[in-house]
Parts: C-alpha cells; structure tokens; sequence
C-alpha cells in the first residue's frame, strides 16, 4: 500500500506570511476564489493557523489527524470519520455545533464556525493534489509528503550540516 | 495472545461500541458479542433531544457506520438485558433466561436516571426521565400538543431538552433546586451569562425551589406542586436530576462496587478478564486522584477505547478524567467546564475574566503550578488545551501569563 | 487560490510562443516562468490588506475575520486599501510628469542654446500651447516662446498661484467646474504626488473616502502631466501624422544591425533615429546592410508615431526581442524596463545599455545621456551596437518570420486634418455626424500594459474586435496599441474583415478623402502611454462640438492587461473626466468592500466617471458597449 501522504511543518522557514491561512479559507469556500470567497455567507474559514512561540517565531499549527482521534471518539453526533486516507475530517452536515470536539483537542486546532454553528477542520484538501496551505506556503514551510520521504529529508540536511561543519 | 478468545460486552452505547471497534481492530479475528437492553439499534444518546424537537430522524442518530463506529462482524444482540454475573463460570445470564459465555467481560451498561424518591407521581404518563430514544420519540409526540413543560433540574440534558421543546413552540419552566443552574459545572457567578441568554431566549428560570407533587389528570400529567405549595399547570414533566451506574444486576456477583464498577487505570476491575468502562465504571480523577464516576459520552467513548485495546492485549492505560467536563452551546453561547470549578473558598489560585460576550474562570493549584480548572463562556478557544495541560498535569509556571490572557497556542507547548 | 488564474496560455502572439519554445529549450527564465513560481499569490497584497507604511508594521488584515481586523495603528481595510491606491497613482503621476518634466528641461536647454541637437520641429503646435497657456506668441522669437513655455511647464509642477495649468486649460468649462466643486483640481503636480505621500503617512489621513478624493485629484494631475509630456514632444520631435510601419519580431533583420529602443521617452529615442538615418556607414563599415532601429513599448510608440520604426514588441515580451540573439544592442530610458533584461541578455550575449541616472540595472552597461551632448552619445551608442554586431556575425540568430502591417500616427491633429478632407470648414461635423447617426456607436480608448496573468493580447483582442463589429470607433495607445497591431488591427486591408458596417463606412470615407485609395486602419493608434491625453483631448474637442461635459460623451476607455501604476494613475483621470473605465485585471483593492463601492458606483455621482473591473474580456466588452448606449441615451441619440 502506498504511503499516506501527511502535512509536515518546517518550522525554521516559516516566516509568519499567513499565506496559508488565505490560501485555506480559499481553498474551503464554495468559489475558490479570494475575491469572491471574501463575501460569501458563511464565511469561508481557515483550518491553519499561524501561531507565534514568541514574536519573532511564528509557527502554523493544524491538524494532526491523529491515531484514536480524541475529537472523533468524543463527538456525539457521529460526525468524525477518518477517511481511507487516514485523514480525520468533520462532516458538516452532521455536526451540531456542541464543540465537544473543541474540548478534547490538545492542539487547538478545530475551529467554530459561529455564523453556520459548525466546527471546521483541516482536510487535508480532499479534492485537490497537493493541501492549499503546502501550495501557498511560499517558503516551503508546508510539505506534502510521506513519513519515510518527510524524515528523509530531515537526515539528509542533518548530513549536509554535519559535513559542513567537518570542512571547516 | 488473545486470538479466538470470547468477548462479550454488556451495553451497546458509547463504551460498549467503541470497545468493540477497538477489539475488532487491534484483533480481526476476535468472536464480539454486544448485548444491549434497548430494542433500537445502537444510537448517539446525546443526540436525543434532536429527536423531541424534530431536527433528526433516528436515522440520522444511528451510530452504526458512522464516526469511529465502523467495525464489522460485531455480533449485536438487541433486547438483550444481562440480570446477573457469574464470575466464577464466565458467563452471564439474560432476562430471557439465556445464558452467555465468555472469555473476557466489558461491563458498559451504563447509567440511569436517577428519580428522586420525595417526589410524589413520577410514574405518571408524561412524566419523562429522559434517557432512550424510546422515551424521545414519546416525548416527541407528546410534545406536539403540549403548551406547557416544566423541568426539574438545571443541568445540561434538560437544558438541551429545554431548546428542543422552545422548537416545538411548547412553553418550558425549568425549577432549578440549586440557587443557580449548572450547579453542577460551574459556581453561580459563572452561570450569570448563561442564564441571562436562557432567559432572553425564553425559558422560564425558577431556582432555590423544588417539586413536591406531580398532579395527574384524564391525559397523564396536568400540573406540578411546589414546594412552597405552588400549583403549576402543566402537560410533560421532565426530570434531569443526574445519573446514577447502572449495577444492580451485579449485586450477587463479587465485582467491586463503589457507586459504580471499580476499575484499575487499564479498566480491569477486581477480575482479571472482567473490564468496565463508560457511566457505570469508577474511574479516577488525574488531578485529584480521587475515585469518580461521570456520566459524559466523551468520556465513555474514549475509556471503552481503552478498555477494548486493553481485552485485546494491547494495554494502554485510561489517564482518567475530570468529575466535571462538558462542553455545549446553549442560547447561543458556548462553554466549557472542566475540573475543579468549584473552588468555593478553598486554597487555589482563582483567576476570573469578564470581556464583551466572553467570561473566563481559571483555577490554579494553590503553589500556582498546576490548572486545575477552567470555565469558559461565550468563547472557548483552545479548550481543548487546557484539558491536555490539566490532564498531563503540566508544570504551567511557565506559561501562566499567556493562560491568563488567554494567548497560550498549542505551539508554546510544542516549540516554546 | 491563485492557481487557478495560471493562464492557458502565454501569449496569443505566435511570434512571442516561439520564442518562449526558444527559452525552455534553452533553459532561459522568463517572465511567465518567474510569475508560475510566484504562485499562489500572497492574498493580502492581492486585496490591498497589507500595510508597510510604518515601522511597526507590516500589518496585514484578515479578509476572512478570523485575524486581525485592523492595523496595528488601527487603519481599517478601508482605510489601508484607499492608501495603497492612492500611493499606486501618485507612483504612476510621477512617473507620467517626470517623463514630461525630462521634456521641459529639454525644451528649456533648446530655447536657452545649453544644447544645440533639439530644435523646435513642430512652431505652430509650440504657439498654439504657449497660447493655451497665456505666453504671447505674437512677434516674439521662437526660442523666447519656447523658453516661456519650458518655464511655465516646470511651474506647474509646483504649488502657485496658479492651478496645474494643463489640467485647468485642457478641459471643457463644464468640467473645471465639476472638478472646483468637488475639489479635485491640482494646486500642482509634484505637489499633489507629494501630498499623497503625506496623507498616508502613518497617522494622517483614515478617512478612506477622503483618500480617495485626493487620489482622484492626483489622478487630474497626472493628466496635466501627460497632457504636457505629449504636447511638449509634439512640439521638439514633430506632431505626428498617418505613417506606415510594421510590427512583431520579425521586424529585426538578421544582417543589419539591430538597435532596440525600449522605455518611453522620445528625448533619447528620436536622437537616435534621427542620428541613425545619417550614419548608416557605422554598420556598413562592420559588414552590417545598415542600422536597423526598432522600439518596444512606448519608446517604440514614440519612434514609430512620428517615424515609422517599427515596433519590435511591447511590454510582457520584451524579453522575446533578446531571445533572438538578434539585437545588438538594447538602449534604455526609464519605465516598464523588467529588471530581467540584464539576466536573459547575459544568457543571449546581448548587450543592455541603460542611459539615466534615475534606472541602472544591475548586470547591464550604462552610459549617461546628456541633452547637451546628444547627438555625440548617439554615435557613441550607434559605434557600440556596430561593434556589437561584428561580434555576433555569423553566429545563428532565429527571429520568428512574423510581422504585421501598420498604420500609426494618429495624432488629433492628424484626424482633424483627415476629416478636415471630408469639410475643411468644420472638420469635426462629419465625426459627430456619423455618431449621431450611429455609423459610430461610440469610442473606446485601448491603453495600457500587458500583465502575465491574462494570456497575452487576448483581453485587448476579444474586446477590440467585438467592439469593432458594433461599429464603436476604437483609439489605442502605449502597449494596448502594440496589442492591437501585433494582431492586425492597424492594417487597413482588415477593415472589411474586422469592422461593422456603420464604422467601416467612416473609415473608409475618411482614408478615401485623404487619397489613401482605402480605409483608415481598423484601430487608431495615437501614441504612448503619455499619449492617452490626446484620447482626452479628441473627447474634450467632441464635448465642446456638442456644448456638453465629457461625462456625457459614449466614450469608454479600457486598460484590459493592466500592469504598471502609471495604468492606474491613466484609469483615475480617465475616471476624473467621466468616463466609464474597464480595468482587466484586478486591482488590489478588493479587501475592501467600501473603496470598492466607491471605486466602481459612489464616484459616479462626482466626476461621471466610475471603474468597471471585469477579468472576462466578453462581458467587460458588453459592460463598454451598454455605456456607450446609455450615454448615447443620454444624449438623445
């Protein structure tokens, strides 16, 4: 089976544009279009939310989707299904706005869409190739890959930094 | 290890089901039995009072399917009701008088309403202590032509029962014992937002006050007498006076009883292949560590998660839960509670905040390290990460000030 | 989001797609390359929800409410919007009024004999501005006039007692009057480009709908500004008349020495032209057949308006010209001149030759032109590209074999003299009787840039060809005119092909009465982009023809691949005088609702004028053409 593909943050080159958060509302409204999305009713919503450590360390958070999701065991409506993806992803249509879900995520990361009374969620972009966020993120903060390629990458440029360090 | 063992779970709601999901999963060739009382398919109970004011059908609440809830192969017996333990032969024995064996037991029968006794009529017709989809659908059609419904009890359920029958354009009294509703989630200041917003959206509130009487008349029930003697006119009563663990059926067995099934921080109770999980099993309190039992979905799903993974020989611990956690939106307002929020005059640190439509209680621990408790109203941003810091019972020294002005994000724990 | 504006296509220019084959063969960045890269877009620069005005920025606005609702100073989206606009035209206003300004010192240097290269070629055009201005011409010396003239030019430049006179004179009464009454007339031009730079300074002016008013002033005097840049050209390098030429990259010639003149201003270019022509021997000497000089963008306007060079290419392919390895040299001025030139030039091993001080370019040659020295520089410039060619001799070179003819040199002037063919008495009558009639449903202004994000020249095409079949006469300037006659709408033989009936008739009648044995071209080309003022002086002599305001006139004007501030800076006048003005892309002010409203309706009640923006050429040409016909209502027509 081909490996799930996940959304990994590099945090080092995050540099707290909030491309991403624009790029997500978008990419969740219904005319996938900034200037038009900007008026809908409800509100197209963000599901990636820069944050800062401190001042001068933004840093996006979004969802983990995590194993044994709290916010799918604990909603009572039954509206948090993981999807053959593996991704965990909130049917508005079920949901009622009791933000159960809100309570038991540790990440802070579901959002309430107060207007539509709905909480909202990161996706993971079910119907585009590549997570609007990963796309929009013009430092390649946001990657769109597999564990294997993800930490791949991380031990190459540990090597690269290693080696550079043994040249001097 | 496990393999070809077994199992038998007593309750097919949030406990029962999400043990048998987890059993199916971590071992798919495990023999499951669910035994439910009930004669509807496993269903949200929390969903019910959607059922009275007619926003869902009990299709829409059917827990089969949806959710966590996809296992297959679950053997799911109906109108099934277990009425005693045998510990010693592992099996138990059904109201119809059959018997069922098993290797490993999960007790998740659940809760029942619990029916103050100094109540006179409450077996009246429309007298409702609402707890089953059988009993909403009733509640439903009675609802249809009913004016007026009065409520004993302020807490969560029939407040949500409240809002269901304002739906129904029957008018709602909620007589409130305590001198504030919510009595048990929050103090009454914490409650003030909340009430003005039940008020505003027309609920009738009266508190410090109790039914003495439930008064029949030719269509069940016509009114109800006060304590101090006040005769309200009335055609549904609905009484939300908490939940008490479902056990008696486990009287004549050995099983530990403490209100409820006391079990280890893996959910086996005082029998090695006997578990318990959800509102019938006493579990702890992380912060306080004191014995608790709750009567919250959430906590029922995620425990017989546990309690599953554990029958199926992959243990993991259950990390407890707070006496108090819940979280809804009434009137338009959201909240949260959790933990100790009922401070009252004791040693914590009590931090509280009032801004536009928001209003924040923080309790710290008395030395300032630990969040022992919060009420949010109105804006309940990041909950969620207070419970984790509360529940991991995270050194906050740290980050207090940012708890405090409520700009604490999940990336100062991760990366601060 | 902004994925899903990647055109379809680059160019509707074969001769531009060849070339970008030519670059991904040979691995060359462009700029439609750089713009994929660039996607997606930041959405807060996009809808004018960023602000770096201070230091404790930047500050950005969430559209969608979740973040901040406000600047750190506590600007509102409307406020922040109204402000970057605002800065937008009076950068596009300076831009426009330095190019004239470059002009009148150049006058100035003529007329006080500081440099003997420029001469006055065009006195009756000097007289009848100078008069327009209030400088006695009778019995006075041309250079006295023309020193009078340089110095009232630079006057208006600043604040006097004065308003800016080339806004107040240029304009019918009725309109002085409306721009009075609302307070949007210039006290000067640098000082109203100054002004703006004051009021959205941190902590001046929040007021959005305030903002706006004093852009819609600044967008006056940047027509002052290019008023004055067209006149004062008129009057040093010739007013121009009807001229053949030719457009596309095929005009480059692989045995001649190839000379590009990219930018704007006529000061270097027509040197150059005029200096070429007399030393033919420089490329001749190098084995060259001769010099063969050709313009892109507006410099190629100016050069082709009054002497027939043709235009090599305009704006977003300006780096196609040096992906031929054809050019020998590139010479530039200033404006619209894509940084990139120097790095696409390295790869060509083309030569790139900046000439003011105000734009030098990383990676490129400089040589400081000076007026005083003028025709010296254009030999030094001319042995230089010579050299350039020795060198490249020989070497493969691929020009697309793609050229069109053109007719340019549509100066108001030159059309008052065509019609004046048809009544010499009163030549304007048969224009306004054909519009009252109908051959000429109206009159639509095709201005600016070419921008990455719509498939090159097919907003300018789609719109232009279906106006034209609804017999609406259609004027072109700066790279909307190098759109057009790329694709043949400046070559009369298409008249019959491309017009409706009413508008083919007058062209004809006009081209026939001026022995051209056929019609006018189906598009007028009228200049540059400082040559959009010669648009508004065809309205303004037509307004006061009929004794109304401009507003009142089915005239629309269009920047439908609007790139440059100087676009948005034109669009604002354009506006100020009343006329319905489509832009083809967006502007960033989206981010707030209230300047959009005002932008696009509330002005209308001010000047007459308002905004159409609409990225679908189809529907924006309808939104053009139901103007036309409610102004044309208006009118009584």
């Amino acid at each position: 089976m081909d490996q799930i593909k996940e959304i990994f943050v590099r945090k080092d080159l995050c540099m707290g544009c909030h491309s991403c958060e624009l790029a997500c509302a978008v990419a969740h409204s219904a005319s996938k279009n900034i200037y038009e999305a900007m008026g809908e009713h409800p509100m197209p919503k963000s599901r990636v939310y820069v944050e800062t450590v401190s001042a001068s360390v933004p840093v996006p958070i979004l969802c983990r989707h995590c194993e044994d999701a709290p916010c799918m065991h604990a909603c009572i409506a039954g509206a948090i299904h993981r999807t053959a993806d593996q991704a965990v992803v909130t049917d508005a249509d079920k949901c009622i706005g009791c933000w159960t879900c809100v309570m038991v995520c540790p990440y802070g990361v579901i959002g309430r869409h107060l207007e539509a009374r709905k909480a909202y969620r990161c996706d993971r972009c079910q119907d585009r190739d590549q997570p609007a966020c990963v796309s929009a993120c013009p430092t390649k903060a946001l990657v769109y890959q597999t564990v294997t390629d993800f930490s791949k990458d991380l031990r190459r440029k540990a090597a690269e930094e290693l080696s550079r360090g043994e040249g001097r | 290890m496990a393999a070809n063992q077994t199992y038998v779970i007593i309750g097919a709601s949030a406990a029962g089901l999400s043990a048998a999901c987890a059993i199916v999963k971590t071992e798919p060739e495990a023999k499951v039995t669910v035994l439910s009382e009930e004669t509807d398919s496993p269903y949200f109970r929390p969903m019910i009072p959607f059922i009275i004011s007619g926003e869902k059908s009990p299709a829409d609440v059917a827990m089969t399917g949806q959710g966590p809830y996809q296992a297959k192969g679950i053997d799911l017996r109906l109108n099934t009701r277990v009425v005693s333990l045998d510990t010693h032969s592992n099996q138990v024995k059904t109201k119809s008088g059959d018997t069922v064996l098993f290797d490993r037991l999960l007790i998740a029968s659940g809760s029942s309403p619990y029916i103050p006794r100094d109540i006179e009529g409450t077996g009246i017709k429309g007298v409702y202590a609402l707890r089953t989809l059988a009993q909403a659908r009733d509640a439903a059609q009675r609802s249809s032509s009913a004016r007026h419904a009065i409520l004993l009890g302020g807490g969560l359920l029939n407040l949500k029962a409240a809002f269901a029958l304002l739906e129904k354009k029957v008018a709602v009294t909620l007589v409130v014992y305590s001198p504030e509703i919510l009595s048990q989630l929050m103090e009454p200041d914490d409650a003030v937002m909340i009430r003005q917003a039940l008020e505003h959206a027309g609920l009738k509130i009266m508190t410090g006050r109790s039914a003495k009487t439930i008064v029949q008349g030719p269509n069940g029930v016509k009114a109800v007498i006060l304590d101090n003697g006040v005769d309200i006119p009335c055609d549904m009563v609905f009484i939300g006076k908490g939940v008490r663990p479902c056990v008696d059926f486990l009287k004549s067995s050995d099983m530990e009883i403490d209100q409820g099934v006391v079990v280890d921080p893996y959910t086996r109770t005082s029998r090695e292949n006997i578990f318990a999980a959800g509102d019938v099993a006493v579990t702890f309190d992380p912060v306080t560590g004191n014995r608790v039992v709750t009567g919250l979905w959430t906590n029922a799903a995620e425990m017989g998660l546990c309690a599953g993974k554990n029958m199926a020989g992959d243990p993991t611990a259950y990390a407890g839960t707070f006496g108090v956690m819940n979280a809804t939106q009434v009137a338009g307002l959201p909240f949260v509670s959790m933990g100790q929020v009922h401070p009252g005059s004791g040693d914590y640190e009590v931090h509280r905040n009032v801004s536009g439509n928001a209003y924040r209680k923080l309790v710290f621990s008395k030395e300032g390290k630990h969040l022992v408790g919060l009420v949010m109203v109105g804006d309940i941003t990041h909950a969620g990460l207070y419970r984790y810091i509360m529940r991991e019972q995270r050194d906050i020294r740290r980050v207090k000030e940012k708890i405090i002005g409520q700009t604490l994000t999940s990336a100062h724990l991760m990366y601060g | 989001m902004a994925d899903a504006r990647v055109p379809r296509k680059k160019s509707l220019d074969p001769a531009v797609n060849q070339m970008l084959a030519k670059a991904k063969k040979e691995n060359i960045q462009t700029i439609w390359d750089r713009y994929e890269t660039m996607l997606p877009q930041c959405g807060f620069g996009d809808t004018g929800l960023c602000c770096r005005h201070c230091l404790q920025g930047p500050c950005r606005i969430d559209p969608f409410g979740e973040g901040p609702r406000e600047g750190i100073c506590g600007a509102s989206a409307d406020v922040m919007v109204a402000r970057g606009l605002d800065r937008a035209i009076a950068a596009g206003t300076a831009a426009h009024s330095g190019h004239a300004k470059h002009l009148a010192h150049t006058l100035l240097k003529m007329a006080t004999g500081k440099t003997k290269d420029y001469r006055i070629k065009d006195e009756a055009k000097l007289k009848s501005v100078s008069t327009r201005m209030g400088i006695p011409v009778d019995g006075r010396s041309i250079a006295d006039i023309a020193k009078d003239l340089a110095m009232a030019a630079l006057a208006d430049f600043h604040e006097k007692e004065t308003p800016v006179m080339w806004a107040a004179t240029v304009v019918p009464q009725k309109r002085v009057d409306v721009l009075l009454k609302h307070g949007l007339v210039p006290k000067g031009i640098d000082h109203e480009i100054s002004e703006i730079m004051h009021r959205t300074l941190y902590g001046v002016d929040a007021d959005a709908v305030n903002l706006l008013l004093a852009g819609l002033r600044c967008g006056v005097a940047d027509l002052a500004g290019c008023y004055m840049g067209t006149d004062l050209a008129d009057i040093l390098f010739g007013t121009p008349t009807p001229v053949k030429s030719e457009a596309n990259l095929g005009t480059l010639k692989k045995d001649w020495v190839n000379i590009a003149l990219h930018g704007h201003n006529p000061v270097l270019s027509d040197i150059l032209v005029s200096v070429a022509a007399q030393k033919q021997d420089m490329a001749k000497a190098k084995g060259a057949a001769g010099f063969n000089l050709v313009g892109i963008c507006c410099t190629g306007n100016e050069i082709m308006m009054r002497h027939g060079i043709p235009s090599c290419t305009h704006s977003v392919s300006q780096e196609t010209a040096i992906l031929t390895g054809a050019v020998d040299l590139m010479v530039v001025d200033y404006q619209c001149i894509m940084p990139s030139v120097a790095t696409v030039a390295q790869c060509m091993g083309t030569q790139v030759l900046t000439t003011m001080d105000l734009c030098k370019i990383t990676g490129t040659d400089h040589m400081e032109f000076s007026e005083e020295e003028a025709g010296k520089k254009a030999e030094e410039i001319l042995a230089m590209a010579a050299l350039n060619y020795a060198k490249r001799k020989g070497k493969p070179v691929e020009i697309p074999d793609v050229k069109t003819p053109v007719v340019a040199g549509f100066s108001v002037e030159a059309i008052v003299a065509a019609l004046s063919k048809l009544n010499a008495v009163d030549p304007l009558k048969p224009l306004v009787d054909n519009l009252k009639a109908g051959n000429i449903r109206g009159v639509c202004l095709y201005a600016g840039c070419n921008n990455v994000k719509v498939p090159q020249d097919e907003n300018f095409v789609i719109m232009a060809k279906k106006m034209l079949k609804e017999n609406v006469l259609i004027l072109a300037t700066g790279c909307g005119a190098g759109a057009l006659m790329r694709h043949g709408l400046m070559d009369p033989a298409n008249v019959d092909a491309l017009c409706g009936d009413g508008i083919k008739a007058v062209l004809t009648a006009i081209g026939e009465a001026n022995g051209l044995g056929g019609p006018l071209p189906p598009v007028l080309h009228m200049g540059s982009c400082v040559d959009n003022s010669r648009a508004v002086a065809l309205a303004v002599a037509v307004a006061n023809y009929l004794g109304v305001d401009t507003d009142a006139l089915p005239v629309v004007a269009s920047a439908a691949e609007a790139v440059s501030e100087k676009a948005v800076s034109i669009g604002t006048y354009a506006v100020a005088a009343g006329l319905p003005t489509h832009v083809g892309v967006m502007l960033p002010v989206m981010g707030s609702p209230l300047v959009v409203e005002v932008l696009t309706k509330t002005v209308r009640d001010v000047t007459g004028g308002y905004f159409i923006v609409d990225l679908d050429p189809e529907s924006a040409a309808d939104k053009l053409l139901a103007a036309i016909d409610e102004r044309r209502k208006g009118l009584g027509l």
